[in-house]
């Protein structure tokens, strides 16, 4: 690509005493993060010619913590709070994966009363981060309004958390057996309930300024293509994948908590699109909404909230049997999972964290920045939702 | 009087084999979609050992020499690999490599465990077959050190270059030495009566 100089412009520089020449190709390495705002605590080298990407080369890392490592050196329950430290905006997906798996290797019927609570708190992760993703998305594309809102809408869900957890980000809440506490009362229930049609009502100016919006249309309508031969082979899932037509959803396929019980949709578009993957993340919204007034109408069933184990009074040196075991929930990001190995010992034998974005945050992502304008290289990292810390660990 | 012989060999031959088969056969799989799904796998491929561990969980026991050609013919009813995950059994000397598998039409969570020797840990790549193993095996090699064969990405992903060969998920991996040895004795963390290491 030669970029030509326009003839006058040449003359108005020659006036001054300057000779602009054409530059035969424009070929430059560009990098991309990580204290850009789009990438979030992770890099791509771009190896740009003019405004089109010829080649991305993810470099993750910069979050590195060793929390595999360190979870084999700890006992079983304070895993919880490092764990939880891998997904950064819904951080009950691994301490509830987590718990999941060592349930099922230490045999652990969970109850009712816990699970109740579990599922309530996986879906109030799941609204609260589609809010941090809008908030994320509607700044990478200018939409700066609709990003303030979420923020603001997420404050109640922080604050409904910070009641029942005492935490307002890491929470620390899921335990392998049940919960940490009870809920607070009624009171929280209806607090609750009023958030949940509180963000349902502004789901309509959500659609005005952002979903209905033709500077969205504009910014992402084929934008980072991908097929469903190509999201399979690469292991996309989540929203991703049910944008290019595939129906996979770990709360239908491999129900767990409370899903079966629930009546919801699982959204499917064809198109494959930074488009599609924005609609369905908008339909899925409404359907979390959904789900959270079902729970809330069925209520809490009245039991205990922790499992009834005389060898939880030892919990420091509480065993856990030998075995494995895996286990996997639908986060807003994809299908996450935990794979757990215990030796017999307190302390687990490993622990290996399957985050989403390890899929479509490294050779998927790579894949579709080929040919991408500059100006797309953050639409397509946020339509992914890619989360770094997933990668990193 | 020769029929009722043969009968009666006939029957003393088939409770003594009745014993061995029970031996050598392998344990019965339930009639059920897993069950299935196993059994149409295990006749594909005879020398892997699969069982069916719970409801939407299976598990397949595959010799290293021939992961590669048991994932080939397992790719096509499970869609995607999930992770590749690797745990080292120090005892024993050897890697444990469990390629976590999900099948999007039928819904069932395979692990297909294989095992490898510690000392010069190689292994053949699929990605291939299923292109983001590219991910896996470079994590792989890196915290581990095992050698994928036809990956050509292998090198320094996550950690930073000179952590790069330490293998830090490694059982004989000592954290603390690692720690004193970058910052030496600055990083120097004993609680008040100079005992014991906080960490």
């Amino acid at each position: 690509m030669s970029l030509e100089v326009p003839r006058e412009l040449r003359e108005e520089a020659r006036k001054h005493d300057m000779y602009l020449t054409p530059i035969a190709k424009d070929t430059y390495e560009l990098f991309f993060g990580p204290q850009h705002m789009a990438t979030e605590n992770f890099s791509i080298i771009l190896k740009m010619d003019g405004n089109r990407v010829e080649k991305a080369i993810v470099n993750p890392g910069f979050l590195h913590r060793g929390f595999e490592k360190l979870a084999e050196q700890r006992p079983y329950f304070t895993n919880i709070a490092l764990l939880l430290r891998i997904c950064v905006p819904e951080s009950d997906v691994p301490e509830n994966i987590y718990s999941m798996a060592v349930d099922e290797i230490v045999g652990w019927e969970v109850p009712e009363r816990a699970i109740w609570i579990r599922t309530v708190v996986l879906e109030m992760a799941r609204v609260s981060s589609w809010m941090f993703w809008i908030m994320g998305f509607g700044n990478e594309i200018g939409l700066y309004t609709a990003g303030q809102w979420a923020a603001a809408y997420r404050e109640r869900l922080m604050r409904l958390f910070e009641e029942l957890t005492g935490g307002r980000v890491y929470h620390i809440y899921t335990v392998p057996g049940g919960v940490r506490r009870d809920i607070p009362g009624d009171k929280w229930l209806r607090q609750l309930r009023d958030t949940v049609e509180y963000i349902k009502s502004k789901l309509k100016d959500f659609d005005e300024i952002l979903f209905d919006n033709y500077i969205t249309f504009e910014r992402t309508e084929g934008v980072g293509v991908m097929d469903k031969r190509f999201a399979l082979k690469h292991a996309v899932t989540g929203p991703n994948l049910r944008a290019v037509g595939v129906p996979y959803d770990v709360r239908k396929d491999d129900p767990y908590y409370l899903y079966p019980e629930l009546d919801f949709e699982v959204p499917v578009l064809k198109e494959g699109d930074s488009l599609a993957r924005v609609l369905v993340r908008r339909y899925e919204l409404e359907q979390d909404l959904y789900i959270l007034e079902q729970l809330l109408d069925m209520g809490p069933p009245s039991g205990p909230y922790m499992v009834q184990d005389p060898k939880l009074k030892n919990l420091p040196r509480f065993k856990v049997p030998a075995g494995d075991a895996y286990a996997h929930v639908e986060s807003t990001k994809g299908d996450f999972g935990a794979y757990v190995v215990s030796d017999g010992s307190h302390k687990p034998y490993r622990v290996h964290v399957r985050g989403p974005s390890q899929s479509h945050g490294v050779t998927v992502l790579e894949e579709l920045l080929k040919g991408a304008r500059l100006a797309d290289v953050p639409v397509i990292l946020k339509t992914l939702d890619n989360c770094p810390p997933d990668i990193d660990r | 009087m020769a029929v009722t012989d043969n009968e009666v060999k006939n029957k003393v031959e088939s409770t003594q084999k009745a014993p061995q088969d029970t031996q050598n056969a392998k344990p019965e799989l339930p009639n059920t979609k897993e069950g299935r799904l196993v059994k149409e796998l295990l006749e594909k491929a005879p020398y892997a050992e699969g069982s069916v561990r719970r409801e939407k969980r299976i598990e397949f026991r595959v010799p290293a020499e021939r992961i590669h050609e048991f994932l080939e013919i397992a790719s096509e009813k499970f869609e995607m690999l999930m992770q590749i995950s690797v745990v080292d059994w120090l005892k024993e000397g050897e890697f444990e490599l469990v390629y976590q598998l999900w099948s999007v039409s039928e819904s069932v969570h395979a692990f297909v465990k294989t095992r490898i020797s510690r000392e010069n840990a190689k292994m053949p790549t699929v990605m291939d077959i299923w292109p983001v193993a590219e991910t896996y095996e470079r994590e792989a090699h890196e915290f581990f050190g095992i050698i994928f064969e036809g990956n050509p990405r292998l090198g320094p992903f996550i950690l930073e270059p000179r952590e790069y060969e330490k293998h830090p998920l490694r059982k004989d991996f000592n954290t603390l030495s690692y720690v004193k040895t970058i910052y030496g004795e600055d990083f120097d963390r004993y609680d008040e009566s100079k005992t014991n290491y906080v960490i």
